[in-house]
């Protein structure tokens, strides 16, 4: 990593974002209605009873792990996306795998499947893929990343709609909760949703372990990945499987949650400094998860006595990312 | 002429089936009847009267302001993608509406279609700054992108807001997809004539704008001043949507499906192109509804859920016939 500049630097950057991470976390478990202090959290940790151990085990422990599981899957999956493609704009939420995924899961709870929500999702968000893969080849000719990115819009605005269209057709009441589950939310999650999430996420972490030095060799573009021995093709298939993937654990928790993805790589790229792929995707799992949780928190205690779907504010935070990173591109003359 | 004759066929029979099909049944004579011999005491010339005719208004000014909209957008950004839903603009009349009428409770109807002509207006104007508007021709991506944004972010406020203050679903449906339900309820007189308005700007300006798509210094020496012109087309942009907002929500895509079957109908010239699409426009948004009501009937799919599942492979198709030289 001697590449990465001085070590000491790096090291400080890492402990930043670890303590960014760590103060989300906190914040969350001990914000909202009921004031918690950090004592008292300590005591019910350590103790196993009183107010301090209710909220880690029942209130708010389950959500804000499982928000710190989605951001840190999602956050990995959309850095495979940024680097192979090469643009801040690819991601899993951008380009339409999240909403297929999330389509696939309301389609599975309308027809009443007995299927796993992560299979379902797993399905649709692999689906999704193919076919912005698939409709974006013209001609015979590979095109841009850009021509990617809007195929993967639109398919994402179809799959929304097909939700939509879905959701009409169910109860009200469940209509209404999976309506809020498509926007993005974390309420009412338990231990089953967090070791669902941690138990996929590691395992898909495996695999990507296994991938990052093809991914490395990627980055320098194909030829020269080719002639350093890579098999160019599998490689990147893989890792687009793992990516979507990835991103599909985290919509069978918390539902297809906008901007998450897109925004924690860079930001945790610049707040580690670090460029090597391996750094960068352990990075943009912490700033995801930071992001996710902070989201969480600020989405259930903004407005007293009501919980906003946690997709709301990621929406909030992350639009205006969105905007400065094109009006920078705009100053700059690119893109 | 067999186009224009099939478009007439296709805006009548629209027409016709926004009157006729419902959860009543209603045929061709009540119909005659509802009209010309009223009778208060037959439900089904009342449902007729009271609800569907404000439901086929609606749809028509929804319809012809956003596919005119779309039509101006396009050809003044010369950006097949341009649809006001999709740049956001009906999400900042949506936005506008939702603070104004929702958080000081006054719910006037002049008040409301003022706040969304307001909001559109911003959403558009910030659209083309971020979309580099300002620096030659905006890219259609960067363009795509920077509507993909603000419609995240004022929709994202609105469900926000609504969900905050705990309103219905309906309510929540109707400003974050558009519906044609309740259309009784919107200002109609009114956003008739905001968007005859608009109409009669854009149709003015028209040959300008086409003359300021030969190039702008080409069109400075006809004596066009492109500055007036943009200045002209986002004026007319804001008012056919902030009317089709006002009595319909935000609908996307009508206005990326309509320009480009206009422009075939009207042989590329703007003015056939404006009232082509305008029919177009409300005919897709009749027939849209009535599919919407036909499916899952007794309940019904809104409007915009119904455009959106056309629209985004009209989007699709369109992306992939951009030249690779638009893209960047």
């Amino acid at each position: 990593m001697s590449a990465e500049g001085s070590g000491k630097r790096i090291a400080g950057g890492w402990a930043v974002l670890g303590g960014l991470l760590f103060a989300a976390v906190l914040i969350s478990l001990t914000v909202g209605q009921i004031m918690i202090t950090p004592a008292e959290l300590l005591r019910g940790l350590m103790s196993g009873t009183g107010p301090g151990s209710l909220t880690l085990r029942v209130l708010r422990g389950p959500s804000t792990l499982t928000a710190v599981g989605a951001g840190a899957v999602l956050g990995a999956s959309g850095t495979i996306f940024q680097i192979l493609l090469r643009n801040p704009l690819a991601a899993p939420d951008v380009m339409g795998f999240m909403s297929g995924a999330g389509c696939a899961v309301v389609a599975g709870v309308a027809f009443g499947l007995l299927i796993p929500l992560p299979i379902l999702a797993a399905i649709g968000g692999l689906v999704a893929a193919l076919l912005v893969a698939g409709l974006s080849f013209h001609r015979g000719a590979r095109q841009s990343p850009l021509t990617l990115i809007l195929v993967g819009i639109g398919i994402g605005f179809f799959a929304s709609a097909v939700s939509s269209f879905l959701v009409i057709r169910m109860p009200p009441q469940e209509a209404a909760d999976a309506q809020r589950w498509l926007t993005g939310s974390l309420t009412a999650r338990n231990w089953g949703h967090v070791l669902q999430v941690f138990g996929l996420g590691a395992l898909l972490s495996i695999i990507l372990a296994l991938q990052v030095r093809a991914m490395a060799l990627l980055e320098l573009g194909d030829e020269l990945a080719a002639g350093l021995g890579a098999r160019v093709g599998r490689a990147r298939y893989g890792l687009i499987c793992t990516g979507v993937l990835l991103a599909t654990v985290g919509v069978a928790v918390a539902g297809p949650v906008p901007f998450v993805a897109m925004m924690a790589g860079p930001l945790g790229m610049r707040i580690a400094g670090v460029r090597h792929p391996a750094s960068r995707l352990t990075a943009a799992a912490i700033a995801g998860a930071t992001i996710m949780v902070l989201a969480e928190v600020i989405s259930r205690s903004a407005i007293p006595g009501l919980q906003l779907p946690v997709g709301v504010m990621t929406g909030i935070m992350g639009a205006p990312y969105l905007l400065w990173l094109l009006w920078k591109e705009v100053e700059a003359g690119e893109v | 002429m067999k186009a224009t004759i099939g478009l007439v066929l296709l805006f009548f029979v629209a027409i016709a089936l926004t009157l006729v099909v419902g959860v009543r049944d209603a045929g061709i004579s009540d119909l005659w009847n509802a009209f010309f011999a009223f009778d208060a005491n037959d439900p089904t010339h009342a449902v007729i009267r009271s609800v569907r005719v404000p439901r086929l208004v609606a749809g028509l000014v929804a319809g012809a302001g956003l596919g005119m909209a779309g039509t101006v957008m396009q050809a003044v950004t010369r950006n097949p993608l341009a649809d006001p839903g999709l740049l956001g603009v009906n999400a900042g009349a949506a936005f506008a509406v939702v603070v104004g009428a929702l958080l000081t409770g006054y719910s006037d109807s002049g008040m409301m279609a003022a706040l969304a002509f307001l909001g559109a207006a911003i959403a558009s104007i910030a659209v083309f700054l971020v979309g580099g508007a300002r620096s030659g021709a905006g890219s259609p991506v960067r363009l795509t992108l920077a509507g993909v944004a603000i419609n995240a972010l004022l929709l994202s406020l609105v469900s926000a807001i609504i969900l905050s203050r705990n309103e219905t679903l309906e309510i929540f449906r109707f400003w974050v997809t558009g519906s044609l339900a309740q259309a009784n309820t919107r200002p109609l007189e009114a956003m008739f004539v905001a968007l005859v308005l608009g109409a009669a700007i854009a149709a003015i300006i028209a040959p300008r704008i086409e003359a300021l798509a030969l190039g702008s210094s080409l069109a400075r020496g006809l004596g066009t001043k492109p500055g007036t012109v943009q200045l002209s087309a986002l004026l007319a942009i804001m008012l056919m949507t902030g009317a089709a907002v006002a009595v319909a929500g935000p609908i996307a895509f009508v206005g990326l499906v309509v320009p480009p079957l206009a422009r075939r109908i009207g042989r590329h010239v703007l003015r056939r192109e404006l009232v082509a699409s305008a029919v177009l426009g409300g005919s897709m948004i009749l027939l849209a509804d009535t599919a919407g009501r036909l499916v899952v009937a007794p309940a019904e799919i809104r409007v915009g859920i119904m455009t959106a599942l056309v629209g985004a492979p009209v989007f699709i198709f369109v992306v992939r016939r951009l030249k690779p030289g638009a893209l960047t």
